[in-house]
């Protein structure tokens, strides 16, 4: 079974300023991936050239079998690639159903189907009560969960997600890191960029750690936690 | 949906009434019938899909001119020449978006101004095409089952399925899954792109169809009016009055533009009529007062509460 994800040496410029410098990264069937770093380290970047969302200045991005470098990001969804956005932008004047339907559309051509299937999604997140409500009128942690309830939708084969957990309460991160576990138990790969140390670790069984658009670190999330390197990286050395 | 075909179905009755009520009234009916039906085309790139153009009057003059044309020139019949004017309605569209789909907001709506006016220039100008500035009158038309198609009448029952038409074309399409591609792309491009659309294709596609759905109405404007201008169908100020019909009933709403068709020609007519030069005043703090305190439109701001009272309804009990 080749890598759900393989991209390599992705290099990103945004005029003269290297934001992702020749970056490595693959992701096993069913792995989950975790990016993290400090502000501006490039974690975005990176995660939206392999998804198609920024445009590399070299490199390759191969998914399950098939080279999409060159392709633009709603192909990539279509192959499979579900995102969710950092700042989370459902479909305002929609309803919490339709913001999902739109996605379910995807592979359900039929509205009987994409509703059904749209409406599973929503069970997934717990947000079913809340189907007829305008998007606009949710919570941040009921957007995140809708932002997931989407990216589910497409029916994907990796799962990205950009900072899902950033800026929720105690009770609403224990329940989202619930949440990821079970997608990945139901055999979803997962690529999640994130600033909180205690859900990657938690979650990640692969680490990679970015400063200033570079790689300086890799491996499991205990090896690199002791990284000194990494520790400097986050707290700035004396 | 159930609900939506009751309101079409309200609409055709209503429609086979109205002669028997104001006889005398059936130029409105016409254009009141027409604003409905080239403004829920209009809003199917503007309020659908969110592309606000001010270029529809080419469309309508693309339409009233195959038929002139057609009929003077070569005693073609107006539903062979409609035929002929949504195909190339369709295709200029088709290049019209390409070269301007890459602008967004306002910058597309200046776009589509530019194109109209160049299309305005060409129609004044280019006499072998369309007579040029000083017109064309249409001096035949057939006689299908004996019906005379220069009768107020026949136009009357024409724009009416014209009419009818678009809006069950967009009741269809508010449920599907086109529908909801447009939507998508109206409210977030990057968050469509994540859900697998091609934003060009999908505005390109509802700029197709409105295009073409204009046309159709366009070839019934130019038989009502028999005598076209090409200053007059291609003018800027034609596009703007589609525009503000779909904008003040409600931008991507299914019944918005015909209630906003209704209220802008029969205010203009009674306006008109009763203030006379006072009249575009009372018009323009009309839409004035419906842009201040209705900003998504008369039936778009209905639906914002409808759906939250809908919701809190359910949530409650």
């Amino acid at each position: 079974m080749p890598d759900a994800l393989k991209a390599e040496g992705i290099t990103v410029r945004f005029g003269g300023v290297v934001a992702v410098d020749n970056v490595s990264l693959s992701l096993q069937p069913k792995g989950i991936l975790g990016l993290i770093g400090p502000n501006g380290a490039g974690k975005t970047t990176l995660f939206n050239a392999v998804t198609g969302f920024v445009p590399m200045d070299s490199g390759k991005v191969r998914f399950f079998d098939r080279d999409v470098s060159s392709e633009p990001p709603y192909k990539r969804a279509q192959a499979g690639m579900g995102r969710t956005f950092q700042t989370e932008r459902p479909f305002e004047e929609l309803t919490v159903l339709e913001n999902v339907l739109v996605s379910a559309f995807l592979k359900e051509p039929r509205r009987k189907d994409a509703e059904k299937l749209a409406m599973e999604m929503l069970k997934r997140v717990e947000l079913d009560d809340r189907y007829d409500q305008p998007a606009g009128d949710l919570n941040l942690a009921r957007r995140r969960r809708l932002e997931l309830a989407k990216a589910l939708a497409i029916q994907p084969r990796v799962l990205f997600l950009d900072e899902v957990m950033a800026g929720l309460n105690p009770p609403a991160l224990r329940e989202m890191i619930g949440l990821v576990r079970r997608l990945s138990q139901e055999g979803l790969a997962i690529l999640m960029v994130e600033h909180i140390m205690e859900a990657i670790i938690e979650l990640s069984d692969h680490v990679i750690v970015l400063a200033s658009g570079q790689k300086i670190a890799e491996g499991t999330p205990q090896e690199v936690t002791s990284n000194t390197q990494v520790i400097e990286a986050y707290l700035g050395t004396e | 949906m159930i609900r939506h075909l009751i309101g079409l179905l309200v609409l055709l009755v209503a429609g086979l009434v109205y002669p028997w009520i104001f006889p005398s009234a059936l130029t409105v009916g016409v254009t009141i019938l027409l604003f409905a039906g080239w403004a829920t085309a209009w809003d199917i790139l503007g309020g659908w899909a969110g592309q606000v153009s001010l270029g529809h009057a080419s469309f309508v003059g693309i339409g009233a001119y195959f038929v002139a044309i057609g009929a003077t020139e070569y005693a073609l019949a107006p539903w062979w020449s409609i035929l002929m004017a949504i195909a190339v309605a369709a295709l200029l569209s088709l290049a019209w978006g390409r070269l301007t789909f890459k602008l967004h907001g306002p910058y597309f709506t200046l776009s589509t101004i530019a194109i109209a006016e160049i299309l305005r220039l060409i129609a004044i100008n280019e006499d072998w095409l369309t007579g040029g500035a000083t017109g064309v009158f249409i001096d035949w038309m057939p006689t299908p089952f004996g019906i005379d198609l220069f009768a107020r009448e026949a136009q009357y029952y024409l724009a009416l399925v014209f009419a009818v038409g678009v809006m069950a074309t967009i009741i269809w399409i508010s449920r599907s899954r086109f529908g909801y591609q447009l939507r998508a792309v109206r409210e977030d491009e990057n968050s469509a792109m994540a859900a697998g659309i091609d934003p060009t294709r999908t505005k390109l596609k509802a700029f197709m169809l409105s295009a073409s759905l204009t046309a159709v109405g366009g070839g019934i404007y130019g038989m009502m009016l028999s005598f076209l201008e090409p200053h007059i169908l291609f003018y800027l100020l034609l596009s703007v009055q589609i525009a503000l019909t779909g904008i003040i009933g409600g931008r991507g709403t299914i019944w918005g533009p015909l209630v906003g068709a209704v209220l802008l020609v029969s205010a203009g007519e009674i306006f008109r009529t009763s203030f006379a030069e006072a009249n575009l005043l009372i018009y323009g703090i009309l839409i004035l007062l419906v842009i201040l305190f209705l900003p998504s439109g008369i039936i778009g701001e209905f639906n914002r509460r409808l759906t939250r009272r809908l919701y809190a309804r359910r949530a409650q009990g």
